[in-house]
């Protein structure tokens, strides 16, 4: 297999540029990371996943989608001028990438994903450039490509035949790389929180989680709505139009299910008008409703929610409580 | 496609996030600062949607001048030379004090600067002043009275550090919603926590005592406490020996406010009192957190200064975890306070009435005979409006008709004026009566800084272009001091504005933008390689020693009686922000709430026959409104709370322009008023 130093991974990016609009782990100006070009900051690739879902990048907070102009005309928002490359997604964002691909097909196509998405290129990361050097589980799939961090270089293995002929392209040495070790290291990883999850899953599913927990979770929620933000699997959008002298702009943004007038009637009443309701709806649609309708539970624990939520109530820490308290 | 740096244009929190622009340059979402230590990877819901206003199609793209009665496009040019020929006019005609200025606690610091050397330097007067005036000018007044320095005594931090909150009169969780998260978690991991707020607010939900006094009793219920800690010798002696002066004067007022007499004036019971007294002194770290429940009545500053008493009575100053901590409402509201955007002193809180001082500021600015009269506050700038000795006001970046108490009073004032210019980023309730309009550039579209509640300075940064024709602010003030004759009020770009201010204002003596491109610094920072102070007070007061200011209770302006038996308080909410200008262009904000409403008791909606979301009529002696009510127990029976968002049901139609008598602060949170089905 192929093997990548640092420099040689940022020089092979940097010559996919004319080709690709090449999207990576970049450190901003006041140490945050995020998925950004190259041009906006160095490279940040050990640490972890990034703050901000992957998913960003085709489904973003903001997104145009057409134009209505005062002749009748309307113009689809169009496709990237190039294909996107994105580097960083870890082995459980690939999971969500994977759900929300499916989503955003099932029934109908989007338009305004899609065409962004088809013709991306999607790098997963993995390996020891966890935070703090710890382990991240190895994809083995899911992705066009996977880097490997093996502690000195990133192993890379294609899964795709765009994947196969880019890491053809590279120019970097083959190595006898170690990579049945790697993967030891990966399936030995603890699955105690996936376990939990599921755990209470059941607990959900089966009515053993009273009303009074879901009062005492939603006491808790400041209604910041960072929780559905930050999550890959929050697929939720609201249009807005904005009317301009030369047409109208319909665009969509990024919603959130812990708003009232998220599914707030005409009359002005709410089917989720209260927190209790809200709260209980955000948990038990991952894990008891999401269950039913796709055969799964659609929290693959990225733990976004639970370091965006100012108090506390993730779902990670909220499923945590409830297995503590209900089993 | 850009990610900037920048600081959230809402609350006095001083959270930073990256606006994130595409590739057009557009604003197209909010990425929250991952190593900010207020932030911390996190927003409110209010920043999260900070982007989304920025190009809404109702922004103000060009200058306006009024024509016949009718706004009319017009050329920078034009409108700046009719702006500066008017104010001239006025000064020459009617006196320098006929002019005033309402500078923004929505503007960066530079720009309060320009604002407040515009109107001494180059127009010559104080009348200078900004909506502080209505939201801490008590703090302001209170703190500086008390410890010398009118500002936060300690950091957001501090909130992890404390074994005891007390929160009164702040709906923290909705008003700055960050810090009330780490009051949240402080429960969470062990720390008492006393809410003395007549509204069961959210942190009422974890509170270990919830105190809901009577509006407008606070100076008796802190009276109170302090009589029981004193009774039961549990203040912190060697703090007042040390620390303080006057300390028997304090003794001697709040012997009177036995817990029987202050409970039956608050409408409480004296064990309430007494068990909080016990509570908050026996706290190793105790930490008073307040905002304008405590602000905003007749007796503001009575109120502020009660809180101080009770922080250095128990010897809760100077640590962390500890504190007299008013929470400042808007993203610079702190700053333009500090800049000088107040009738009274120039930046860094230096007197207009001392000789030196202005002898400092007219060499810097290279002017003669400064104003040593104090000026008029934006509250009494508008009673002169209406009497008609105001006759030209300046407004940068604010909306009085839907800020201001009384509206009706506001709007015979505006009306009243010979000249009104108004420089902003929307049409508001108050352009409507301007006679030239200045489309102002956004917190997005300039660079500058803004001051946070814990007197974290920090940096704005521009992330896109102006929309249309629109300035920023600074750069307006600049043209208009340039066309009025005056050459010493050009920059390069603002931190050339910074450096000045750094040069003149001790408090900001060290704050350059290199030092600040990171997090920021706390002042006071006064030289280029001070830390900054995250903590005041530590080894001293600003003022030397802590001065104990008693006060005694004071009832409301104006009380229920059998024509207005409610009591009607005001406020805000979580999603919308003040007058609403730009939270009710964000898509998602406004749809959370999208009408007026009026939270009224269950028992009371019952017995004038509403239920909830039912239409009602809200009046008070200044006049009448329709609002939808919102049966609720947050508020107390005979109690109505109501927000001032909403254009087409302006809380302060009802609102009564009565002032505290020293910061000149109207009494938002108490007046009497009746409620009925509307028709």
């Amino acid at each position: 297999m192929k093997a990548l130093g640092i420099e040689e991974l940022k020089t092979f990016l940097e010559s996919l540029s004319d080709t690709y609009d090449v999207r990576a782990p970049i450190e901003l100006k006041d140490g945050t990371r995020t998925l950004g070009r190259l041009e906006e900051g160095p490279l940040a690739l050990f640490g972890g996943r990034t703050p901000r879902k992957p998913t960003d990048v085709f489904f973003p907070q903001f997104d145009r989608v057409l134009a209505a102009f005062p002749d009748g005309r309307v113009e689809l928002a169009p496709a990237p001028q190039k294909p996107i490359f994105v580097v960083g997604f870890t082995a459980e964002d690939l999971d969500c990438l994977e759900f929300i691909d499916k989503f955003f097909s099932t029934n109908f196509r989007d338009h305004p994903y899609y065409s962004k998405r088809d013709t991306a290129v999607i790098v997963g990361l993995s390996g020891r450039c966890g935070e703090a050097g710890a382990f991240m589980k190895i994809a083995g799939g899911k992705c066009d490509i996977e880097l490997i961090w093996d502690g000195t270089d990133f192993i890379v293995a294609a899964y795709s035949e765009t994947g196969n002929d880019l890491v053809a392209s590279m120019d970097c040495p083959t190595i006898d790389a170690p990579l049945d070790a790697l993967q030891r290291e990966s399936d030995a990883l603890p699955s105690e929180e996936r376990d939990i999850l599921l755990k209470a899953s059941d607990l959900i599913v089966n009515g053993k989680v009273p009303e009074a927990f879901w009062t005492e979770i939603g006491d808790r929620c400041i209604a910041c709505t960072s929780c559905n933000l930050t999550c890959p699997t929050c697929t939720c959008f609201d249009v807005q139009d904005y009317d301009y002298e030369g047409g109208v702009e319909r665009s969509r943004i990024w919603d959130s299910c812990q708003f009232d007038g998220f599914m707030r009637e005409a009359s002005g009443h709410s089917p989720l008008g209260t927190e209790t309701l809200r709260t209980r709806r955000r948990i038990h649609h991952r894990l008891a409703a999401d269950r039913e309708r796709w055969g799964h539970i659609t929290c693959f624990l990225c733990g976004r929610c639970d370091d965006a939520c100012p108090t506390g109530i993730g779902i990670k820490a909220v499923s945590k409580e409830i297995v503590a308290r209900f089993s | 496609m850009n990610k900037t740096l920048t600081t959230c244009p809402y609350c006095g929190t001083g959270c930073t996030f990256y606006l994130l622009t595409d590739d057009a340059g557009r604003p197209v979402g909010v990425e929250p600062s991952q190593t900010h230590p207020v932030t911390q990877g996190r927003l409110c819901v209010k920043g999260w949607n900070a982007f989304n206003f920025i190009t809404h199609p109702d922004r103000l793209t060009a200058p306006l001048i009024r024509r016949n009665g009718k706004l009319e496009p017009a050329t920078w040019d034009r409108a700046l030379d009719l702006v500066v020929s008017r104010l001239q006019q006025t000064q020459q005609n009617h006196g320098a004090d006929s002019i005033a200025f309402f500078s923004s606690a929505k503007t960066t610091n530079e720009e309060n600067y320009l604002m407040m050397k515009l109107a001494r330097a180059v127009f010559k007067t104080n009348n200078v002043d900004h909506c502080a005036r209505l939201c801490h000018s008590s703090t302001v007044l209170g703190l500086a009275a008390t410890f010398g320095s009118g500002a936060m005594t300690n950091s957001i931090e501090c909130m992890d550090k404390a074994d005891c909150i007390l929160v009164t009169g702040s709906n923290t969780t909705e008003q700055h919603p960050l810090i009330g998260a780490r009051i949240i978690n402080a429960v969470q991991n062990g720390a008492k926590l006393i809410v003395a707020d007549n509204r069961r607010i959210r942190l009422a939900r974890f509170a270990d005592m919830h105190i809901r006094w009577k509006n407008g009793t606070d100076v008796a219920f802190l009276n109170g406490l302090m009589h029981v800690i004193i009774k039961e010798g549990l203040e912190d002696k060697q703090f007042i020996k040390s620390r303080t002066e006057n300390y028997e004067a304090l003794e001697t007022t709040v012997e009177q406010y036995s817990p029987a007499i202050a409970a039956q004036i608050c409408g409480i019971r004296s064990e309430e009192i007494e068990q909080a007294a016990r509570m908050f002194a026996k706290a190793h770290n105790a930490m008073i957190v307040y905002s304008m429940g405590i602000t905003q009545h007749t007796h503001g500053v009575d109120n502020v200064k009660s809180c101080a008493n009770l922080a250095m009575l128990t010897g809760n100053v100077g640590r962390a975890g500890t504190g007299v901590n008013p929470l400042r409402g808007q993203n610079n509201v702190q700053g333009a306070c500090d800049m000088g955007a107040l009738p009274n002193v120039y930046s860094g809180y230096q007197k207009v009435t001392d000789d030196h001082v202005r002898t400092k500021f007219e060499n810097a600015w290279n002017v003669e005979d400064l104003p040593s009269n104090v000026g008029l506050t934006v509250t009494t700038a508008i009673d002169a409006a209406a009497d008609g000795a105001l006759k030209a006001l300046y407004i940068m970046g604010e909306n009085p008709m839907m800020s201001d108490p009384d509206q009706n009073h506001v709007r015979k004032a505006l009306d009243n004026l010979d000249f009104l210019v108004v420089q902003d980023i929307f049409p508001t309730p108050t352009t409507e009566f301007a006679d030239v309009i200045l489309p102002a550039a956004c917190y997005a579209e300039k660079d500058g800084t803004f001051t946070s509640t814990e007197r974290r300075v920090q940096r704005v940064r521009k992330a896109c272009k102006p929309v249309g024709e629109s300035r920023a602010d600074w750069e307006v003030l600049c043209e208009v001091a340039y066309r009025a004759g005056y050459q010493k009020m050009a920059y390069s770009d603002p931190s050339a504005i910074a450096d000045e201010i750094a040069a003149v204002t001790p408090i900001y003596g060290g704050i350059t933008y290199d030092r600040i491109d990171g997090l920021g610094l706390q002042w006071p920072c006064p030289e280029s390689d001070h830390p900054g102070t995250p903590v005041l007070h530590a080894e001293k007061f600003s003022r030397g020693l802590g001065l104990f200011s008693p006060a005694e209770y004071k009832p409301s302006a104006e009380l229920p009686d059998d024509a207005y038996p409610f009591v009607l308080s005001t406020g805000r909410c979580y999603f919308h922000f003040h007058t609403g200008t730009m939270t009710r262009r964000s898509r998602l904000l406004e749809r959370e709430e999208r009408f007026p409403f009026v939270e009224i008791h269950p028992e009371d909606a019952a017995k004038i026959g509403v239920a909830d979301r039912q239409p009602v009529a809200v009046s008070t002696r200044r006049g009448e409104i329709t609002a939808l009510a919102r049966v609720t127990d947050v508020v107390v029976p005979g109690v109505l709370f109501m927000t001032f968002h909403f254009e087409e049901g302006p809380a302060n139609a009802l609102t009564n322009n009565a002032l505290d008598p020293e910061a000149k602060i109207p009494e938002y949170k108490v007046c009497a008023a009746q409620i009925r089905k509307a028709p």
